[in-house]
C-alpha cells in the first residue's frame, strides 16, 4: 500500500510521440543539434543509482541513460529487441532463449556477450542482494545456460510470460562484470557501468548527478526515436525537490527542462510563451478506492454501487485538479493496451439510484446530522491515508469524496490521515472500509497479481472470487497478447462492472515542461514516465 | 588543571551517549519502518520482508542492536547506511563541508544583522523601533521554508542575481545563508537592543556620558559588552535551530549537506545515518557551548577572576 506508484500518464502531446519517445517536429526546437549541455531539475534523487535495486518510478528516467536492458517496451504491450537481438520460446514456455548482439561494450570496455547475461543473473541470486526482484519478476526463474557467446538460454519453473517484462524493467538492466564486484555495487555511482548511450561521470549527493555522452554508441533499440551516439555531449539533473522552486528554475532559465509539474504550476507553465509542456499518463492502475468487502457495509453490492453512484468523479476532478486530471474508469490505466474502454461511462454520478439502493439494503433511517442509519448504526466508513506518502493532493480530493457522498446519499466517509505506523496497524487490524492505492507497473498482469487474487499482497479488500484467481493466474501464462488482452477485459468486466469491487477516480501522470528551444523529449512507451536524455537536443 | 579538563571530558561523553540513546529510542519507538523504505514501489510480500530484515539484522531483538551499535560506535565504525548502501562516514563526510560553509557565512550575516540592526534602532524614535520590531517579528515567525522562497522568487527568478540551487560558487551560498540568518538575526537583535537600552540607563552611562564620551562611543565600547552577554548565551542554544532550519533550507535550495541527509534518513529509518548526525551534531554542540563559556570571558573582564 504504500507502493504508490508514482505519477505518471499517458498520451503524447506536444513532445511526446508514444511509440518511441520521438523526435517531434513541432517543438519549435527544428531539426536535432549535435551537441551541447542540458541541466534538467527532476524531484526525485534515487536512493541507488544500481539498476538492480531501482524501486522509485520517479528515477526511471535515469537509468536508461547509463543502462540498458535486453528488451524495451512498444506501445501494444510488446516488446521490442534491444541488447538481445531477438528471442524465442519453446513450445512448453519454459525456455527463453535471447540471442545476442555481437558488437555491444560497456563503459568500462569489458565486452557484453551471453556470460555477462549470465552473471547479472546470478548476482540476482545472492541473498540478500534483492529480494524483491527473486520474490516477484524472478520467482519462476529456474537457472540459465550460457549456450554460445552470443546465445543464453532462460530456464523457468512454470511458463511465466512476465519474464520478459523482466528483461525490459530496469532490474533486468545488465550491468558490467567488472563493476559487480564494486564495493559499491548496491549503491551504484561512477564505478558501476552499463551500455547506455550516457555515461554517469560526476554524482554529487543531495544536488546533482552528471552524465557524459558515450561516443561508441550504436545499439539503440528500433523504437529509440534515432541511431548511433546521444546527441547531447553532457546532461546535468538537480535534485530540487519543491515543485515552485523547479518552475522558478525553469521560467528564469536556469534549468532548461523540468519533470513533475502539479496542477498549480501548470497554468503559469502554459502561459509561458517561451515554454513547452506535455504529459503522459502512467502505465499500471489508475488511483482508485477499493472497497473493503470484508465486512459491513461494503460486504453488501448495493452499498458499493450506492458509494459509487453518489460521487460524480468529473467534478471533483474538475474542482481539485483545474481540469488536469484524466478520469479513471477501470482498475487499469487508460494508457495501457489492455484497457476496457468499454467500462466508460457505465456507472457513477447518479444521486437517486444512490439513496434508492442503500434505502433497499436498510440504511433508510437518517440521524440528527443527516446520515444515513440501520438498526441504530450510522451509515460510517474510513479511509485511512499515509501522510508522507500523500501525493497529488489525495488528501483534499478524499474530502473532496467525503463531501459529495454526505450530499447526495447521507454516507459518512471519515478521511483519516496519519503517520505510516499507524495507517499500517488500521490496514493490519482492518479498521478500514476503503483501501486507497494507484500501481505504476508496467505489466499489467503483475498489478492484477498483487491486487486480486484471494490473499494477494495488497489484496485488502477481501475480494474472493475463484474465477478471478483462475483468470489472473492464466493471463500470466499466456503468451499470445490478443488472449491476454482477451482475459484482462473479462477481469476488468468482472471487478467493474459486475463486483462492484471498486472506485477508480484518475489516472495518475507526468509532466515536463521544458524551454521551446530544447527537442526530443519525451516519455517512455508503455511505462509513459519521462524518456532518458538519447534523444534530447536543444536547438538554437 | 587536569581535572576540570577530564571532568568537562566526561560531561561530553555522557552528552554523546545520552543523545545517541535518545535518538535511538526515538527511532525505535516511532511507528513505521526501514523496510518500507526498501520495499518502495515494488512489490511486497512478508516474504521480501523477511528476508530484508535478516539482511539488515532487523530481526534481533531491539537491545541487541543497540549494544550491538554502541559496539561499534566504541570501535569508530558508524556503520552502513540500511538504505544509501554504502559506509556511513562516507556519506557524512562528503555531506559536512557545504553545510558547515552555509553555517559559517549564516553565523557571519547573523552577527552584522543582530549588531547593526540593534545599534541603528537603539533609542531612536518610536516609530522606527516600531517599524523595525514589526519586521523582526514577521521574520522570526515566518517559516524558514517561506523566508527561502520569496528570497529566491525575487532575486533568483525575478533579477537572476543569484543561481538557485546547488553547491558551486559563493553566489550560491549568499541566498540560503540569508534565509538561515534573517530569523535568528532578528531575534538576537530583539535581545541585544533589550540589552544596551537597559545598559544605557545604568548609572555608569551617565557617568561616561558626564565625561564627554560620544554617544556612539558609549554605545560600542561600553553599553555593547553588556548587551553581548545574554545574546552570547542564546546563541549557543540558537545551534540547534540552525541545525533544523539548515534541513528545510537545503531542501529548498537544492543544496546537499548534513540537514538533508538527516532529513532524508528520519523519513527512511535510516538508523545508522541517523545516530551519526545526532551524534556529530551533539558533538558541535558541545564544543560550541565550551567556546561560548570562554567567550564570556573575553567579554566580560569580571568573570576571569573568578
Amino acid at each position: 500500500m504504500r507502493r504508490f506508484l508514482a505519477g505518471l500518464a499517458a498520451a503524447g502531446l506536444l513532445l511526446a510521440g508514444c511509440q518511441s519517445a520521438a523526435a517531434d517536429p513541432d517543438a519549435g526546437a527544428g531539426a536535432p543539434v549535435q551537441g551541447g549541455k542540458l541541466t534538467w531539475g527532476i524531484e526525485t534523487e534515487p536512493v541507488t543509482f544500481n539498476p538492480h535495486q531501482y524501486s522509485q518510478a520517479k528515477a526511471r528516467l535515469l537509468v536508461w541513460n547509463s543502462f540498458e536492458g535486453l528488451l524495451t517496451h512498444d506501445d501494444k504491450g510488446g516488446f521490442v529487441p534491444w541488447l538481445a537481438k531477438s528471442y524465442s520460446v519453446s513450445a512448453d514456455g519454459l525456455t527463453y532463449t535471447f540471442k545476442l548482439r555481437d558488437d555491444v561494450t560497456f563503459h568500462d570496455g569489458e565486452k557484453f556477450d551471453a556470460a555477462v547475461v549470465k552473471a547479472n543473473l546470478d548476482q540476482l541470486q545472492v541473498p540478500g542482494y534483492a529480494p524483491s526482484v527473486l520474490a516477484s519478476q524472478l520467482r519462476n526463474y529456474k537457472d540459465a545456460t550460457v549456450v554460445d557467446a552470443t546465445t543464453i538460454d532462460v530456464h523457468l519453473k512454470q511458463p511465466d510470460v512476465l519474464i520478459l517484462d523482466f528483461f525490459a524493467a530496469p532490474q533486468g538492466a545488465q550491468v558490467s562484470p567488472k563493476s559487480l564486484k564494486s564495493p559499491d555495487l548496491k549503491a551504484g555511482g561512477p564505478d558501476v557501468v552499463g551500455t547506455g548511450p550516457f555515461i554517469l561521470d560526476r554524482y554529487s549527493k543531495g544536488q546533482e548527478v552528471h552524465y557524459k555522452r558515450n561516443p561508441n554508441y550504436k545499439w539503440a533499440p528500433a523504437n529509440a526515436g534515432h541511431q548511433g551516439p546521444a546527441y547531447l555531449d553532457e546532461i546535468t539533473y538537480r535534485f530540487l525537490k519543491e515543485s515552485s522552486v523547479r518552475v522558478g528554475a525553469l521560467t528564469s532559465g536556469q534549468v532548461d527542462v523540468v519533470e513533475g509539474v502539479p496542477a498549480t504550476e501548470q497554468e503559469l507553465v502554459k502561459a509561458d510563451p517561451n515554454l513547452a509542456f506535455s504529459r503522459s499518463l502512467n502505465s499500471g492502475t489508475g488511483y482508485i478506492y477499493y472497497f473493503n468487502q470484508t465486512k459491513a457495509p461494503f460486504d453488501d453490492i448495493r452499498v458499493r454501487k450506492a458509494f459509487r453512484d453518489a460521487v460524480d468523479v468529473d467534478a471533483l476532478l474538475q474542482g481539485v485538479y483545474r481540469g488536469t486530471a484524466t478520469r479513471a474508469w477501470s482498475i487499469l490505466s487508460p494508457s495501457g493496451p489492455f484497457y476496457d474502454a468499454s467500462l466508460e461511462k457505465t456507472y457513477g454520478n447518479n444521486p437517486a439510484q444512490a439513496n434508492s439502493l442503500l434505502d433497499q439494503a436498510g440504511w433508510s433511517a437518517k440521524d440528527a446530522d443527516g446520515f444515513r442509519t440501520r438498526d441504530g448504526k450510522r451509515l460510517s466508513v474510513r479511509i485511512v491515508l499515509s501522510a508522507p506518502y500523500v501525493r497529488d493532493k489525495r488528501d483534499i480530493l478524499a474530502q473532496a469524496v467525503q463531501a459529495a457522498v454526505k450530499q447526495s446519499a447521507g454516507i459518512d466517509l471519515q478521511v483519516k490521515i496519519v503517520d505510516p505506523g499507524t495507517a499500517t496497524d488500521a490496514l493490519a487490524k482492518n479498521e478500514f472500509e476503503v483501501f486507497e492505492n494507484s500501481r505504476a507497473d508496467t505489466d499489467a498482469g503483475a498489478a492484477l497479481s498483487l491486487i486480486l487474487p484471494k490473499g494477494a499482497p495488497i489484496n485488502r479488500h477481501g475480494y474472493n472470487s475463484p474465477e478471478v484467481d483462475q483468470l489472473v493466474a492464466q493471463a500470466s501464462a499466456t503468451a499470445d497478447t490478443a488472449k491476454r488482452k482477451e482475459i484482462y477485459l473479462k477481469l476488468q468486466q468482472l471487478t467493474v462492472t459486475d463486483n462492484a469491487t471498486l472506485l477508480p477516480l484518475y489516472a495518475p501522470a507526468d509532466q515536463i515542461a521544458a524551454q521551446k528551444k530544447v527537442g526530443g523529449l519525451g516519455f517512455e512507451p508503455t511505462a509513459g514516465v519521462p524518456a532518458s536524455a538519447y534523444n534530447v537536443w536543444i536547438g538554437a | 588543571m587536569l581535572k576540570p579538563i577530564l571532568r568537562r571530558l566526561a560531561s561530553a561523553a555522557a552528552v554523546l551517549w545520552a543523545a545517541a540513546t535518545a535518538a535511538y529510542l526515538a527511532l525505535h519507538l516511532a511507528p513505521g519502518s526501514t523496510i518500507d523504505t526498501l520495499v518502495g514501489d515494488g512489490p511486497d510480500t512478508p516474504v521480501i520482508r523477511a528476508q530484508i530484515a535478516a539482511d539488515l539484522g532487523l530481526d534481533r531483538p531491539a537491545v541487541v542492536q543497540y549494544v550491538a551499535y554502541l559496539g561499534r560506535l566504541l570501535h569508530g565504525d558508524l556503520g552502513r547506511s540500511y538504505v544509501l548502501q554504502r559506509p556511513v562516514a562516507d556519506i557524512i563526510g562528503g555531506q559536512i563541508w557545504p553545510t558547515v560553509k552555509l553555517t559559517l557565512l549564516a553565523s557571519a550575516f547573523i552577527v552584522v544583522i543582530a549588531v547593526g540592526l540593534a545599534l541603528l534602532t537603539t533609542g531612536r524614535a518610536r516609530w522606527i523601533r516600531g517599524l523595525v520590531s514589526v519586521l523582526e517579528l514577521s521574520l522570526i515567525s515566518a517559516p524558514t521554508f517561506l523566508i527561502g522562497i520569496l528570497l529566491l522568487s525575487l532575486f533568483s527568478f525575478r533579477l537572476g542575481w543569484f543561481p538557485v540551487s546547488g553547491d558551486r560558487d559563493a553566489s550560491a551560498l549568499v541566498l540560503p545563508a540569508l534565509s538561515l540568518a534573517l530569523p535568528l538575526g532578528a531575534l538576537l537583535s530583539q535581545v541585544i537592543r533589550e540589552g544596551l537600552e537597559r545598559a544605557l540607563e545604568e548609572p555608569f552611562a551617565l557617568t561616561a556620558r558626564a565625561r564627554g564620551l560620544k554617544r556612539s562611543a558609549l554605545l560600542w565600547r561600553h553599553a555593547l559588552r553588556h548587551a553581548l552577554l545574554p545574546a552570547v548565551t542564546l546563541g549557543g542554544t540558537l545551534i540547534g535551530f540552525m541545525l533544523s532550519a539548515a534541513v528545510v533550507v537545503e531542501q529548498v535550495f537544492g543544496r546537499p549537506g548534513l540537514g538533508h541527509v538527516a532529513t532524508e534518513a528520519v523519513g527512511t529509518k535510516d538508523i545508522p545515518v541517523v545516530l551519526a548526525v545526532v551524534m556529530l551534531a551533539s558533538a558541535i554542540y558541545v564544543l560550541l557551548s565550551t567556546i561560548a563559556d570562554l567567550a564570556y570571558l573575553l567579554i566580560d573582564p569580571r568573570l576571569r577572576k573568578g
